[in-house]
């Protein structure tokens, strides 16, 4: 058991973000700067109270975080980065969550920060293939000796398990991108706007079969920033706080595959039938799944949200494909996820931009999109970790 | 035969895992054996991830597996493979265990089928590097 209970001790004073767009022609840091500034002013904080820096999305692709210390004038006492790679989200947060709590910062900043556009050449997949570079193969099941390249390459195998062991297809998956599209018709910031349905999905090209073009997420450029401090000066803020009042972490291991839960069969997973239990994060949080408002997940591909459905027991195995049909992870729905458009329609800026959406839902703050009464949201992904936040 | 201009990813050769493409060159599939647990694993590793013994052999396997998952490429990445699309990669699971991404040769992409028994095929791609590949046997 842990020293000491972090549940309601940190929150989220703070979100911002730059505009998101295709081909915005900014590079990461200007983006960042950007972020960082509106975060600041949303929370009544300055530039002095900024003692904490977090990267997640960092080098060598986004923007780089000791250059953007650096560059930025800060002075930070507890800074750290994680390396480009997209599903850090809920480690840096809760890594800010401890650090404002052991008194190593006061407020720290959490972002990411991509200009996807300003690249040569693709740097996730093909001849930049980084992460099928690394030894033993990479990180999203890439073996670029066989032209197995690009991170949805591994969500196409694990998508493609699934509809052999659950007898389901691409079109129930036609749900998922669906929703999140109508989504995003009602967001502004969102770079993709104009709804679809499934048929549009169907006819989409395939990019890495069984996924479909609507499946793959955006490749685009923005920032996107959160700031986190402990609850008590949380208080003193400008907008009420958003409680951090339940944690998971990230885990890794033999029965791990990145877009899969355990026992689903894909890489190297022995396989069983999965059973959700109680996930920690809930026995934290002190709340069960039907207490949840509104989910948010790290929606890459479109597979990845039924993965995470069934990872924290909002249904069980197999349940998925008929559990988001007919609208219930839409707005006015029972469970409605990613109302912001996710990354497969808003943005993709590696889930921050996911947190700042929940920042402003719990405010009340999100117009058409607005879930009513939304008291407890939560972050959970296919690869198991999850954060819950209440107002 | 190994083809004169070969210009598709190759695989960065290791302390690791030499003895794999040591093996495939011999027209082998080797893995490695715990020789206290019997343990099978890919990709390779210092130890036995089963019972942490640092005792194993490099054991040839019997190449025989199923077809686990697959996918298709309709894009492509590497312009060594433009001619290539669409191609399949399958996630073929050996008959000792550990599962290994792979291409499937003499079959169509339509044809593929979840547990679909398969068999190694040893594609010589350049004088040093022979890749394992699968076609399919009968059951």
């Amino acid at each position: 058991m842990a020293n000491f209970d972090l549940k309601d001790r940190s929150a989220i004073v703070g979100a911002g973000n730059s505009p998101y767009g295709r081909r915005l022609m900014r590079s990461p840091i200007d983006l960042a700067a950007e972020a960082i500034i509106n975060a600041l002013d949303d929370a009544g904080l300055k530039r002095a109270d900024l003692d904490g820096l977090i990267v997640s999305f960092g080098s060598p692709i986004g923007a780089d975080g000791d250059t953007l210390a650096q560059v930025l004038g800060l002075n930070v006492s507890a800074y750290n980065q994680t390396w480009a790679h997209g599903r850090f989200t809920a480690s840096c947060v809760q890594w800010a969550a401890m650090a404002v709590n052991a008194g190593l910062a006061n407020a720290v900043a959490c972002l990411a920060s991509v200009s996807f556009s300003g690249l040569r050449r693709p740097m996730m997949g093909g001849a930049g293939d980084r992460e099928g570079a690394r030894e033993a193969g990479g990180g999203h099941g890439e073996d670029p000796v066989y032209g197995m390249t690009s991170p949805g390459s591994g969500a196409a195998l694990v998508a493609r398990r699934y509809f052999e062991r659950y007898h389901t297809d691409s079109r129930a998956l036609a749900a998922v991108p669906v929703a999140f599209r109508k989504h995003a018709s009602m967001n502004p910031a969102a770079i993709m706007r104009e709804p679809y349905d499934v048929e549009d999905h169907q006819a989409s090209r395939f990019v890495c079969e069984p996924l479909h073009l609507l499946d793959y997420c955006l490749i685009n450029d923005g920032a996107a920033c959160v700031i986190v401090t402990t609850a008590e000066r949380a208080r003193d803020c400008k907008k009420p706080p958003v409680y951090i009042s339940g944690m998971q972490g990230l885990p890794g291991g033999h029965e791990e595959f990145i877009w899969a839960y355990p026992g689903l069969g894909v890489a190297q997973q022995p396989v069983f039938e999965y059973e959700a239990g109680i996930q920690p994060v809930y026995k934290m949080a002190g709340i069960e799944p039907k207490d949840v408002d509104a989910l948010f997940t790290y929606d890459a591909f479109a597979i990845l949200p039924w993965i995470a459905l069934e990872r924290f027991g909002f249904c069980r195995p197999g349940e998925a494909p008929a559990f988001t049909q007919g609208g219930r992870i839409e707005v006015g729905g029972e469970l409605p996820m990613n109302t912001n458009g996710g990354l497969l329609s808003e943005a993709h800026i590696m889930g921050w931009n996911h947190q700042v959406e929940i920042v402003r839902q719990l405010r009340r703050e999100c117009g058409a999109r607005q879930v009513k009464d939304a008291a407890i949201i939560q972050w959970a992904n296919a690869y198991g970790d999850s954060l819950i936040y209440h107002r | 035969m190994a083809q004169a201009q070969y210009d598709k990813p190759l695989p960065a050769i290791s302390s690791l895992n030499k003895p794999y493409w040591d093996g495939l060159k011999h027209r082998e599939l080797r893995l490695q054996k715990c020789d206290g647990c019997g343990e099978v694993w890919y990709p390779a590793s210092p130890l036995c991830p089963a019972c942490w013994s640092r005792k194993f052999t490099w054991t040839r396997l019997s190449g025989r597996g199923r077809v686990n998952s697959w996918v298709v490429f309709h894009q492509s990445y590497f312009r060594s493979y433009d001619s290539d699309i669409p191609y399949s990669v399958a996630e073929v699971e050996l008959e000792e265990g550990p599962r290994m991404l792979t291409n499937l040769v003499g079959i169509g992409n339509d044809q593929i089928r979840a547990g679909m028994p398969v068999e190694i095929v040893f594609d010589d791609v350049t004088s040093e590097i022979t890749l394992a590949k699968f076609r399919p046997r009968a059951a």
